[in-house]
């Protein structure tokens, strides 16, 4: 029988905001932030690790949020797709998926975006076979992944050294 | 008729300022990128319910009993259903299914009883609850099976168990038969394929207080469904209004109505709440239908010089224990068969035969990838036996403009060649196939293939490199034919349209046809705005609610661009005559002597901006006139369907491309490594750029994922490999150097000469990949996927000494 | 279920005594809510968090000993400048599992703990002849147990660790200078892939001849399994082509691989063969 009843308190930072939520405890964080935070932006495809759709930020680093579960995250940070924006104007890497047509049906976009927004952080100037690695986890069935790679590739910080 | 879609692009307008051709990024891109695009999982309404369904579990048995009490007495749960309590109206192509079963089920995936529940965990373990005694009846585990002697009857009218068969013939084989001096015959399998839509199926469906339904649904034919709705759920069509959210991938599986759907809107209509049912991935695997698997064995000839003679096909396509539209593909299957290339006499027998596995439906190419393996496998095969370059061969058969096939199509425009020449000019065709030829024939001194390279490599290397020697690589090309401006499969291929523009030049577009991450809501903007003279901020597509937009017939067989296009074009320009007769009646000019650009009226002679568009639509609105502009087109394409014999020009044009693959194979492991695809298409004119590499390198990575390792694999009808750990998509390391070429051949039938493209794509990997590996490593291999542990089997097969 | 989060290795073992049964230590979670979700294995009613114990985490050095918390993650292996200069094909083995969102959760612990025989930890642990420091809880706190790790895998998902105890750490050597050691997997697919066979070969030379030898082979046995037979054939061997293919048989004789969705019994001694040639190949030229 589930255990609609066994709720726990659960309080962690999400988008840079201070949250409270009741959640039970075999939610998982993908639970939490779709159904309790509406922050649907964070996807389902498939619940067990395999494809990258749910993935957010935990204090700092990418992870399946599907494989979490909420009460792990008290005290946390939490940074999803939601949390990119700022001001109305789309994230660099947002924007870039845009203009490189990294986008189509946008299933697999935010967890995508997610994964290349921590590769981008530990590495700014990643190499296209650093870029494949940094989303080796993330399943897109419509694009074939050349866009998405070039888009990254394209924020990618040259040094002169490296050119 | 074709003077009407063709368009007059204005002479003086420079290349430069035209935004066909153009990378313009998609317009809900951002929406999605900033995760605010909301899908039907995402989708709340107050007092919804959560649906689950209750599948067999088991590929055949006689439903004994169904005890649901369990699950009714459980807190929560609000309805559950079984066939003794629904409409039992039979749908499907073969109108052999019902949204939930009543005596007997026929694969494990047959629905059996459906819950409503306050939250989807109740749901769940309601269903868990729901106890059906069932007598097991023999399992039907291949077609094989299916019409050996004594086999179980699967469906009581189907004696047989072939609910379908489909011939065509085109010449006289015999005749053709004499004509060759080479036949090649050979028998190819394919396997089943999931679509894998990252985004999983689901509805929610609700009554208002009249009885009308709203569906937010992913269907990809949003009129069709409705009417086939309304039979099955007993709600009159005119009562059902269609809402299609932002769909997770889509590939021809939301083109049947499948059981979850009236399962849904029958537990909201118990219920009087809204209910949303959403698969997991687990039932995405097991209960939505695949590409079919088809066994196909063909034979053809061809006279010395290369020409071909003849092809004769038989096939036996799986069906699965229901029949979807997917048992329709051979119809698509006999026009590669019989139009790719010229030949004389062609004939193809398929049948499509009932098992207990679970079936098939449309997907990407529609039949055609598994044709295309057969055929442009066994084109290399001739080409061997001849001694001939596979290119040779195809340029020599190749269809020309102007002809018309076999089959009865005609071909106003027709880029094969130039596709054939350009893929194998990029690939480097020639040096790269005679270095592959070269070191095989150095192998060939000795039966041992595999081993020898190795040793040889040994011994030239020293030990130290043998493992970078035992890899060899090579290259294949394979081309492909596909309808180009949609297939008159129905009584109407055609799509509506109503445009307007408010007083400040901003235009809605409401167009039939649907966006399922293809991009066609981008293209037809890209039209509209092209065609008025608008920046592309000013339209806004509306494409997703049958309650406002007018009929279309689905978006399938790749006609969205050139279909919707088409009406959009014609509403646009109609529109664009209205504005220009008020222009000229405001700045006393004639119409002809201006133009729209940039939001503004133009002089057509020198480009000086005269007047705004909005204030020439204020003027006429508010003016002497008052008037709005608004205008509506329903564009029926210029194609015929097919007559009895499957004779008859079914698309308005049509589609070709090749593409020529480069792969290195493991001769240890047998893993194929695709290193390069050179992709040639004739898209007739390219109108997004962006948008199209986006479809043809999609299309090339799925494709690869059904050559190389996607397989649903099935025992005894049950699904092995219900996961996305087991049923292996490509990743971003699998993605090849891709080279996209455009052949444009401005086809007089389509918005400014463009042709669809959206399956297409898919369609020539396999083959192509198929036949580098042959070019490789010398072995054929006629069953996909080349997994490495096929590709090793062949390898070890070919180097044992023959006997 | 209920949710405990120790800050210490005493604190976690009287939780793990104490708490509602059935309990379940929990790392990063990877292996457990898959199969939570998938319905495989129900919920426990307590779960005992171990990724707050400060003293489980991370890479330091004891004795000589590289010393391993149970809760690092595997990224954090991967990257640990320690582990790449004293154990690099530990931090390529775990730098190959699954993707950044699983190696940023795994940890090693949890990897041996789960006792895969497709475990990619395992089978570098083995070539390192790592030992597992096993805690049980005592009244005075707790105990420590030290076992080899060939010692550790009992059969698919059975370990030596009893009901009650947690795994802390694993420690081990470091590679001599100018040891050779190479670690391979082989999937269908480049990545997120669990391992269709694994193998991983360390040799030590001496004298021209091989001194120490380690053979290890992953996904082919009911445990992560040592090679004997091959390191026999190796052992005071110089590789030669015959020795290497000595080997290879000997290779294909001693692992006992099943047939299953990902691979049959065949192919996986094909494919154990062909990796083992090419890193000795490797090993020859190096
Ligand atoms: C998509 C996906 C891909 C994967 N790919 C790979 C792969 O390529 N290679 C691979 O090796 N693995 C793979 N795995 C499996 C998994 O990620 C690893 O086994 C991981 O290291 C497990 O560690 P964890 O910390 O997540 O374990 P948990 O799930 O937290 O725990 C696993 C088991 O160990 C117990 N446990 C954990 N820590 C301790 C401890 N210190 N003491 C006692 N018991 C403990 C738990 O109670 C549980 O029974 C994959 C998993 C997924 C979901
Ligand atoms: S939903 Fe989490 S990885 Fe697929
Ligand atoms: S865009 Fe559709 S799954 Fe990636």
């Amino acid at each position: 029988m589930p255990q609609v009843l066994d709720r726990i308190q659960i309080g962690m930072v999400v988008n840079g905001e201070s949250v409270t939520i009741m959640a039970p405890s075999t939610a998982t964080l993908l639970d939490v932030l779709r159904n309790g935070l509406e922050l649907t932006g964070t996807k389902y495809g498939c619940g067990e690790g395999e494809c990258g759709a749910c993935s957010v930020l935990l204090d700092g680093r990418v992870v399946n949020s599907c494989l979490v579960l909420a009460v792990e995250c008290e005290g946390s940070k939490v940074l999803t797709i939601e949390g990119l924006e700022s001001n109305g104007q789309l994230h660099p890497i947002q924007k870039a998926f845009v203009d490189y047509g990294a986008v189509q049906c946008g299933f697999c976009t935010p967890g995508m975006i997610m994964a290349a927004y921590a590769l981008l952080e530990s590495n700014p100037a990643p190499t296209e076979d650093e870029v494949k690695r940094g989303l080796e986890g993330n399943l897109c069935r419509c694009t074939g992944y050349q866009k998405i790679i070039e888009a990254i590739l394209s924020l990618a910080v040259r040094g002169a050294d490296d050119v | 008729m074709f003077e009407a879609a063709s368009v007059a692009t204005p002479k003086r307008r420079t290349k430069k300022d035209t935004l066909i051709g153009r990378r313009i990024p998609k317009l809900d891109a951002p929406e999605k990128a900033t995760g605010l695009a909301r899908y039907i999982e995402d989708l709340n309404f107050p007092r919804m319910l959560y649906g689950k369904i209750l599948f067999a579990d088991r590929p055949h048995a006689r439903i004994v009993s169904i005890d649901t009490s369990a699950a009714r007495a459980m807190r929560g749960v609000r309805a559950v259903i079984t066939a003794a309590d629904i409409n039992l109206v039979p749908f499907g192509y073969g109108q052999d299914n019902t949204a939930l079963k009543a005596d007997k089920v026929t694969c494990i995936r047959d629905e059996v009883a459906a819950v409503a529940a306050d939250t989807p965990e109740i749901a769940a373990e309601a269903v868990k609850r729901i106890r059906v005694t069932y007598e097991d009846l023999p399992v039907v585990a291949s077609p094989e099976e299916a019409v050996a002697d004594g086999a179980p009857i699967i469906h009581e009218k189907i004696a047989d168990n072939t609910p379908f068969r489909y011939d065509y013939s085109h010449g006289d084989i015999e005749a053709g038969v004499g004509d060759s001096h080479i036949i090649v015959e050979d028998t190819y399998t394919l396997q089943r394929q999931a679509h894998c839509c990252l985004g999983t199926s689901g509805i929610i469906a609700s009554f208002d207080a009249d009885g009308r339904l709203t569906l937010h649904s992913l269907t990809q034919v949003p009129f069709l469904y409705k009417n086939d709705l309304a039979r099955i759920v007993g709600v009159a069509p005119e009562k059902i209004r269609i809402i299609q959210p932002p769909i997770g991938g889509g590939f021809g599986s939301k083109l049947d109505i499948h059981p979850f759907e009236p399962i849904c809107i029958f537990l909201a209509m118990k219920t009087s709440r809204p209910v949303k049912l959403v698969f997991t991935r687990e039932e995405e695997f097991l209960a939505t239908p695949t590409r079919q698997n088809a066994v196909i064995y063909m034979r053809s000839g061809a006279r010395k010089d290369g020409t071909f003679t003849f092809r004769d096909v038989r096939m036996t396509l799986d069906n699965g224990g229901r029949t979807s539209w997917g048992a329709t593909t051979p119809w698509i299957m006999m026009r590669s068969f019989s139009s790719l290339y010229r030949v004389p006499h062609v004939r193809q027998h398929a049948d499509i035969i009932y098992t207990n596995n679970i079936y098939a439906c449309a997907f990407r190419g529609y039949g055609n990838p598994q044709a295309t393996f057969a055929l442009e496998s066994q084109i290399d095969q001739l080409a061997d036996e001849l001694g001939m370059d596979p290119l040779d061969v195809r340029l020599i058969n190749a269809q020309k403009p102007g002809e018309t096939t076999g089959q009865g199509m005609v071909l106003r425009t027709c880029g094969l060649k130039e596709c054939l020449e350009t893929s194998a000019a990029n690939a480097g065709w020639e040096t790269k196939r005679r270095e592959a030829e070269a070191s095989r024939n150095q192998q060939t001194e000795t039966p041992n293939r595999a081993a020898t390279v190795r040793e040889r490599t040994k011994e030239q290397a020293g030990i130290a490199c043998s493992h970078c020697r035992s890899m060899v690589r090579g290259v294949g090309m394979a081309s492909f034919f596909h309808v180009g401006g949609g297939a008159k499969i129905y009584r109407s291929d055609g799509c509506g349209t109503i445009l307007k523009l408010d007083d400040f030049g901003a235009v809605t577009v409401l167009t039939g046809s649907s966006e399922i991450g293809q991009g066609s809501e981008t293209v037809l903007a890209q039209i509209v705005a092209e065609g008025l003279g608008l920046p592309m901020k000013n339209i806004r597509v509306i494409n997703n609610d049958t309650e406002l937009t007018p009929w279309d017939v689905g978006v399938h067989a790749s006609r969205t661009t050139f279909i919707a296009g088409n009406s959009v074009l014609r509403a646009a320009r109609e529109a664009r005559r209205k504005l220009l007769a008020a222009a000229a009646a405001r700045l006393k000019r004639e119409p002809d002597q201006l133009d729209l650009s940039e939001g503004k009226v133009v002089d057509g002679a020198t480009g000086e901006a005269l007047e705004s568009i909005g204030k020439i639509i204020r003027g006429l609105h508010f003016g002497s006139k008052n008037e709005l502009i608004m205008t509506t087109d329903f564009y029926e394409p210029p194609s015929t369907a097919p007559d009895e014999d499957q004779m008859g020009d079914i698309s308005a044009c049509y589609a070709f491309g090749t593409h020529v693959a480069e792969v290195e194979v493991d001769l240890d492991t047998g893993v194929v490594k695709v290193i390069k695809v050179c992709a040639t298409h004739d898209v007739g004119r390219v109108i997004n750029r962006l948008g199209l590499e986006g479809q043809i390198e999609g299309g090339i990575v799925q494709g690869l994922g059904y050559c190389l390792s996607e397989e649903v694999k099935v025992s005894e009808g049950r699904v092995l490999n219900p996961s996305f750990t087991d049923y292996k998509l490509m990743t971003t390391w699998d993605v090849p150097e891709m080279e996209l070429s455009f052949v444009e051949t401005n086809d007089p039938a389509g918005p400014y000469g463009a042709k669809g493209v959206g399956e297409s794509p898919l369609i020539p990997v396999a083959a192509a990949v198929a036949n580098a590996v042959y070019n490789a490593a010398g072995v054929r291999i006629r069953e996909l996927p080349l997994t490495p542990e096929k590709v090793l089997a062949h390898l070890k097969a070919a180097s044992r000494p023959a006997e | 279920m209920i949710y405990h989060r120790p800050k210490t290795i005493e604190e976690a073992l009287s939780l793990i005594g104490r708490s509602a049964w059935p309990v379940s230590p929990l790392a990063g979670g990877t292996d457990l809510l898959p199969r939570w979700s998938a319905g495989v294995q129900d919920r426990p009613a307590s779960i005992v968090d171990l990724k707050h114990i400060e003293d489980l985490k991370g890479v330091s050095r004891a004795n000589g000993d590289i010393r391993i918390g149970a809760c690092t993650s595997m990224s954090e292996i991967e990257a640990d400048p320690l582990i790449r200069a004293a154990a690099p094909i530990l931090a390529e083995a775990v730098g190959r599992v699954a993707c950044p969102q699983i190696r940023n959760r795994a940890s090693i612990g949890g990897n041996l703990c789960n006792a895969s025989p497709a475990a990619d930890s395992a089978i570098p642990l083995l070539l390192l002849d790592a030992e597992v420091e096993v805690a049980t809880h005592t009244d005075s706190g707790a105990t420590i147990r030290t076992v080899p790790i060939e010692e550790f895998f009992k059969g698919p998902g059975a370990t030596v660790v009893a009901p009650g105890e947690i795994v802390t750490h694993l420690r081990f050597k470091p590679v001599p200078q100018g040891a050779f050691s190479a670690w391979d997997k082989f999937g269908t697919r480049p990545a997120m892939e669990i391992a269709v066979a694994s193998v991983g070969v360390a040799v030590e030379l001496g004298g021209g001849v091989i001194s120490r030898a380690r053979v290890g082979y992953g996904s082919v046995a009911p445990v992560p399994l040592r090679g004997k037979a091959a390191e026999a054939e190796l052992l005071g061997m110089a590789l030669s082509p015959e020795v290497i293919n000595r080997c290879e048989n000997a290779a294909r004789e001693e692992i006992k691989p099943i047939t299953d969705v990902r691979a049959s019994q065949a192919y996986r001694r094909d494919v154990v063969a062909a990796m083992l040639r090419r890193i000795l190949q490797r090993a020859a030229s190096s």
